[in-house]
């Protein structure tokens, strides 16, 4: 059984029964659930809830309807384990800004396990850590960076523009595609909650050759930009492609893009405005927001827009994406086969030798110093050597 | 080695005229383990290295003087191995 709970006390089944809430008309996800065990077995604690897939905007209400009601119940010493939550975004971090806001001045306490390190990343930046213990952090900072402020638990993102900054060392940490994902999902939300006027935020990113959307706060937009792919025109399609901006005011009178509108329009909405992202000033994407209203985005709205797109731009930047994204895959894909034979390569001279990895490399470092050949070359050498019988003398070797 | 911090390992990356990226996909090549952001960290004497780190960065700005006609001007940790 996943969870690690799930034993009775000796003495038979808890007293309280264990309460689920399913919700699988979550978009885009499988299905989030949120499992409460109020057993005694628990040591210090009232009540432990587990979550399992994702939160997104849409089932978060779930996840909030799941606390209070525990606390309700007379519940103070909370513990929420996130092992087998796939995504927590800005949604799920309010809900547990709020309950352990209402915690605090009944002498209760809000607890997070197994937070992944972009959760304590996240609510490290926000300065939600303060107030949310995790287990495991003495202080329940878990901070990469100079200490944030900490800021009000139940405010507003209004100003917290500028988080998106710390947000970049994170997607630094490789140059994976979900590491970016991650951040951009957070960007999405962010961009979701603290545009006035936007019913759906989407990013649109160049991969593999093919406009793709890689974040959506959920699937009405998602499924707005499959519009333009198919049809093949859009707003999102041109910022992404001439690097422009795009601002649809009403979409009951716009002229342009004449198969993409009336889908658009279908779905209810009536203003969009997708921004360019950039990286080295050649556009890779576009970070687009969309409103059932119309005339939704005015100059500040515009405004704000535009520094999200910086921030998400800069985001793109740190984690290497340019605008020969095919040429980024394939480069990615090489440097990833010279690693690995130079993992190899270490691995066979570790094993000859006796030596550690390190000095492994420093000895065929120093050959490639000598012969003027390229580490890689000489990596490849020392491989395919173990696979002859009688090879010649590898890179290394006595002799050389 | 001088326990001055110096930005002597961005120097010969201009030198060696690889970008930040480039030199970083060649030290991942390698084998190296730091992210990009301490690679810059790095470079500009912000962060120290391990020896091991520090030597596959130089090893991979050594190599790009070498494609350039060059030789491996960069000292490696343990000095004198040029």
């Amino acid at each position: 059984m996943r969870y690690d709970w799930n034993a009775f006390d000796s003495e038979g089944p808890p007293e309280r029964p264990l309460v689920a809430w399913r919700d699988l008309e979550a978009h885009i996800t499988d299905g989030f659930s949120v499992t409460v065990d109020l057993s005694e077995d628990n040591a210090g604690t009232d009540a432990l809830l587990c979550l399992m897939g994702e939160i997104d905007l849409v089932n978060v209400a779930v996840f909030d309807r799941a606390l209070h009601s525990v606390i309700d119940q007379g519940n103070r010493r909370l513990v929420v384990d996130l092992g087998h939550l796939d995504f927590m975004g800005i949604a799920g971090l309010r809900v547990l800004g709020a309950a352990a806001a209402r915690l605090d001045p009944l002498g209760g306490t809000l607890m997070l396990r197994s937070a992944s390190a972009l959760t304590r990343r996240v609510l490290s930046i926000t300065g939600l850590s303060e107030a949310i213990a995790i287990e495991g952090v003495e202080s329940g900072f878990d901070h990469l960076g100079p200490e944030q402020p900490a800021t009000e638990v139940a405010a507003t993102a209004t100003t917290d523009v500028d988080l998106l900054g710390d947000v970049v060392p994170v997607a630094a940490l490789a140059a994976s595609d979900d590491v970016v994902d991650a951040a951009l999902r957070l960007v999405v939300a962010l961009a979701r909650a603290t545009v006035e006027g936007a019913d759906g935020v989407s990013v649109s990113l160049a991969r593999q050759g093919r406009l793709m959307t890689v974040a959506a706060t959920d699937e009405t937009i998602a499924g707005m930009d499959i519009d333009q792919y198919a049809t093949g025109e859009g707003p999102c399609i041109d910022a992404a492609t001439e690097g422009r901006w795009f601002h649809i005011e009403s979409l009951e009178e716009e002229l342009r893009w004449p198969s993409f509108i009336p889908r658009a329009r279908s779905r209810g909405i009536n203003s969009v405005l997708s921004s360019p992202l950039l990286a080295r000033d050649q556009p890779v994407g576009a970070l687009n927001i969309y409103s059932f209203t119309e005339r939704a985005f005015a100059a500040q709205e515009q405004q704000l827009a535009g520094v999200f797109a910086t921030q998400t731009s800069l985001i793109l930047a740190a984690a290497g994406v340019d605008a020969s994204a095919g040429l980024i895959g394939r480069r990615l894909q090489g440097a990833l086969r010279a690693r690995e034979t130079i993992a190899l390569a270490l691995g066979v001279l570790m094993e000859r030798d006796g030596v550690t990895a390190d000095e492994a490399f420093n000895i065929i470092r120093r050959s490639s110093q000598s012969s003027d050949r390229p580490l890689s070359e000489l990596a490849r050498d020392v491989v395919s050597s173990t696979r002859q019988v009688g090879a010649a003398p590898a890179p290394g070797d006595r002799g050389e | 080695m001088s326990e001055v911090p110096t930005d002597a390992l961005d120097r010969a990356r201009l030198d060696a005229a690889l970008s930040h990226g480039e030199l970083w996909l060649r030290y991942f090549e390698m084998g190296g383990m730091s992210t990009a952001l301490e690679v810059e960290g790095y470079l500009y004497g912000a962060l120290k290295p391990s020896d091991h780190d520090h030597d596959v960065l130089v090893h991979a700005i050594n190599e790009r003087f070498v494609e350039l006609g060059g030789n491996h001007p960069v000292p490696y940790s343990e000095g004198g191995d040029a």
